[in-house]
């Protein structure tokens, strides 16, 4: 049931059916534009008109009672449709394209004009990604509506937000209209050229410049500061791009995706022309089409094995057929993947691949810096391979597990940029089988040094000591008067992890060293050291053990320590540790010196839950923790300060002053050092001066033990806690 | 079509007499040469404006009123300038299209 209307047309009055009267409305709507420019366009419309009201005229006298839409559609097809009008050159103003769609079969309504003579600022009501002013402005401009968004983009972020107002008044402003494109040539992105998104891709084609140049330039700032972080962290200073990695890296890194989200896909035959800047006629895109489907089988054969291709090849592939059946020099106005979902997906697309990207960059970093450092631990390999087998899996490891696994990503790397495709992955299997063979290697080795780290032995010597006449015991670790500088290749310094503080080739210093405190069973000091190595069997680790050289000094009431204790190299390192023990029996005094704390106790433990570290230590279970610089008395229960300090600030453990159960494994020294420097650090807070602290707060006890041994090459500094008022003296 | 062979066609129609558009498709028809209607209207026009043609309105009674066409003199000059393009053209064709004699020959025979 349709509605009729009646139009006065042509000054006779015609029953239509009102869907019939909007197919001619705009059918007279596209002669006038088509005929926008011409003289006597109007008379030629009223002509087209006074026709179609003659056959109007004949339908109804024949007998029908209102004009209905076949009606209409057939006298427009006799009439002809615009684009149809065949126009030779002497009569018409055209440009290429409107040439070629006259040639082609029917299109749809918008035509282009080469001029009109008033130009007025639309909106583009296809080429949108919001609102569609950006390409309204370019399609005024003749301008290629990427560059205007650019523009816009720019403005946005460089102005504070000025272009999203400018945007707004445009949007409200300016009424829109179906615009077609009217620049030859416009940068897209090249979908059948693309590594990630076409962006190189696309710009190459639009400057005929080959596309790995463009690749390398968007790569760049990334190698480089790939380069220049493994430079940085390899050879401390030499630094060869420090401007680069750090501040071009994030501004290419935008432009891409600023582009990616810009630039429109070109994807129809048309568009690939318009991109590569040539001339769009039936001629060029039949050309076009006929080399996209060969460049497709040429791809289908190249890279059968890439999932990814296989599954675009397919969606395309049928995209394409369904294109080249007519309505390829469709409307050019039509944009399919334009919009503000498109710039949303890019976003969260470079988002992904953004995450993806840092986490492989963090994978292939670890293994160069497993790689580097590999390199660097090299001085020490000798003290910990024995025998040929283990040096040879030690090296395979290095090179196969580490080093291949780089290669392989380098690799990988410079052919993506180069756009080289291999055709078997040859390669890949020959890497991933060397890689299998480090990681043999790895396990072999690791196992190996296991095994011959397996036994565990302790060989206990008595230092024998003269009791001291003023009570008192110090031990000390003797200040070196000769400091080993090795190799300096990575920095090794006291305050790493590691337990030797020196390493050349022939010999290794070790301080894995321990000093314990414990109740005397009678009433005289005794002192012991304990050594202890491991081997394969219990008899290597005694031997190992047993070869520790750990003399000691004692003048009066002082006991000095070595610094430590070498290792030739022949002799290998295996986990060689001394324990002192002290032995203080009651009523006397103790004082472990700062200078204990050079040393760094370095274990290995295999098992820490089921520990199969025999009780070595029964006899000193009873050992006390100490702080070092605090002078110490052994009473019944166990170590008690000399000085205590009630309520000392920052003070975390109440119950020092009462004996602890040790543990038989782990760092408790590491827990007294961290105590102590805790302390230390809110001491040099609360405390100005060494100098002014005499009496000044009620923290401090009142009663100083005069005699007190004091170690005068200690500098008087802030660290110094406030409870040793023996220092101030 | 060649520039000018449809102005060439329409005139020679119009020559003979007054015609209406609807008619000079017809005639084009009859002679094995289709065009829309559409093409005529701004052909016509255009040649009306160059003073070629001129017209007249018919009233009628089944219809509104209709254009009729008829040359102008100077229409006719521009007639025969046409007549004769596109006779030196056609003659130009059939000579190349009929010789027998070939390429390598004597051409002064």
């Amino acid at each position: 049931m349709k509605k009729i209307i009646n139009i006065n047309f042509h000054s006779r009055v015609i029953p239509i059916e009102e869907t019939a009267y909007e197919i001619l409305k705009q059918y007279v709507e596209d002669l006038r534009k088509y005929f926008a420019n011409e003289e006597g366009r109007d008379e030629i419309v009223s002509d087209i008109e006074n026709r179609f009201a003659e056959l109007f005229s004949d339908r109804l006298k024949k007998g029908s009672t209102c004009i209905t839409d076949e009606d209409v559609n057939a006298i427009i097809a006799s009439m002809g449709r615009p684009e149809d009008f065949e126009q030779d050159e002497l009569g018409k103003v055209s440009s290429g394209s409107q040439a070629a769609s006259q040639q082609a079969g029917p299109q749809q309504s918008q035509q282009q004009y080469a001029f009109e003579p008033h130009r007025r600022l639309y909106r583009s009501e296809n080429d949108r990604i919001l609102g569609g002013v950006c390409g309204g402005l370019a399609n005024y401009l003749r301008l290629d509506p990427a560059i205007v968004r650019i523009l816009f983009a720019l403005i946005t972020f460089g102005g504070f937000g000025l272009g999203v107002l400018v945007y707004i008044v445009l949007w409200i402003a300016v009424p829109s209209r179906s615009l077609a494109t009217n620049i030859r040539k416009r940068l897209y992105r090249n979908p059948d050229d693309k590594v990630i998104a076409g962006v190189a891709g696309g710009l190459s084609a639009y400057f005929h410049i080959d596309v790995w140049i463009f690749r390398v330039i968007f790569a760049l700032p990334l190698i480089a500061g790939i380069i220049g972080g493994i430079f940085h962290n390899a050879w401390f200073d030499f630094d060869p791009f420090p401007v680069f990695a750090g501040g071009f890296g994030g501004t290419f890194v935008i432009t891409y995706i600023i582009l990616w989200v810009a630039l429109p896909e070109a994807v129809t035959a048309s568009e690939k022309l318009e991109m590569r800047g040539e001339k769009v006629d039936i001629e060029s895109i039949k050309n076009t089409i006929k080399s996209d489907i060969e460049g497709f089988n040429k791809r289908t054969k190249d890279m059968g094995e890439d999932i990814k291709q296989r599954a675009e090849q397919f969606a395309s592939e049928f995209k394409q057929t369904a294109k080249n059946f007519g309505s390829e020099v469709g409307p050019a106005a039509r944009r399919t993947s334009s919009g503000i979902g498109h710039a949303i997906g890019v976003l969260f697309k470079a988002f992904f691949l953004f995450i993806a990207g840092c986490i492989a960059f963090a994978l292939i970093m670890v293994l160069v810096a497993l790689l580097f450092s590999g390199v660097g631990v090299f001085p020490f390999k000798n003290y910990l391979l024995t025998g040929f087998w283990q040096n040879f899996f030690a090296w395979s490891t290095l090179c196969l597990f580490l080093g291949v696994p780089v290669l392989a990503l380098l690799i990988w790397l410079i052919r993506r940029i180069a756009g080289v495709r291999s055709r078997n992955h040859f390669l890949g299997f020959v890497f991933g089988g060397l890689w299998t063979i480090g990681l043999i290697s790895l396990i072999v080795l690791v196992a190996s040094i296991g095994h011959d780290f397996r036994s565990r032995a302790t060989v206990q010597e008595e230092i024998p000591i003269a009791q001291p006449a003023g009570g008192k015991v110090l031990v000390k670790v003797e200040p070196g008067k000769v400091k080993y500088y090795g190799s300096d290749w990575f920095g090794f310094n006291d305050d790493m992890d590691w337990p030797f503080f020196s390493l050349n080739e022939d010999s290794l210093m070790l301080r894995s060293i321990r000093v314990e405190l414990v109740k005397s069973q009678d009433s005289a000091y005794h002192t012991y050291a304990v050594k202890m190595g491991r081997g394969d069997n219990p008899h290597a680790a005694q031997d190992v053990a047993s070869k520790i050289n750990f003399p000691t000094i004692q003048h009066d009431s002082v006991l000095l320590l070595p610094k430590g204790f070498a290792i030739a190299q022949h002799e290998k390192f295996r986990n060689q540790q001394v324990l002192v023990i002290v032995e203080v029996p009651v009523g006397k005094k103790i004082e472990v010196d700062r200078s204990v704390n050079f040393y760094h106790w370095f274990d290995i433990n295999f098992n820490r839950y089921n520990s199969w570290n025999f009780n070595w230590n029964d006899d000193w279970d009873n050992s006390y923790n100490w702080n070092d610089n605090t002078e110490y008395i052994m009473t019944n229960e166990g170590l008690a300060e000399t000085h205590p300090v009630k309520n000392r600030v920052g003070d975390d453990n109440e119950d020092e002053d009462k004996p602890r159960e040790t543990h038989k494994e782990g760092y408790r020294y590491k827990k007294n050092h961290d105590s102590t420097t805790a302390k230390k650090g809110k001491d040099s807070i609360k405390t100005k001066a060494p100098k002014t602290r005499a009496g000044a707060t009620d923290e401090k006890t009142p009663a100083k033990e005069a005699g007190a041994v004091r170690d005068i090459n200690e500098p008087e500094d802030a660290f110094s806690p406030t409870y040793n008022l023996a220092n101030l003296i | 079509m060649r520039k000018g062979i449809l102005e060439f066609c329409i005139l020679s129609i119009i020559r003979r007499g007054e015609a209406y558009p609807s008619d000079i498709v017809e005639e084009m028809k009859a002679a094995n040469l289709n065009i829309f209607e559409g093409t005529l209207y701004p052909l016509l026009t255009r040649l009306k404006n160059a003073d070629m043609l001129t017209y007249r309105w018919v009233e009628s009674n089944s219809g509104p009123p209709r254009k009729y066409f008829s040359l102008t003199e100077k229409g006719d000059a521009f007639y025969k300038e046409l007549e004769s393009t596109w006779n030196e053209l056609a003659n130009a064709v059939n000579t190349l299209a009929n010789k027998t004699n070939g390429l390598g020959d004597n051409p002064n025979q």
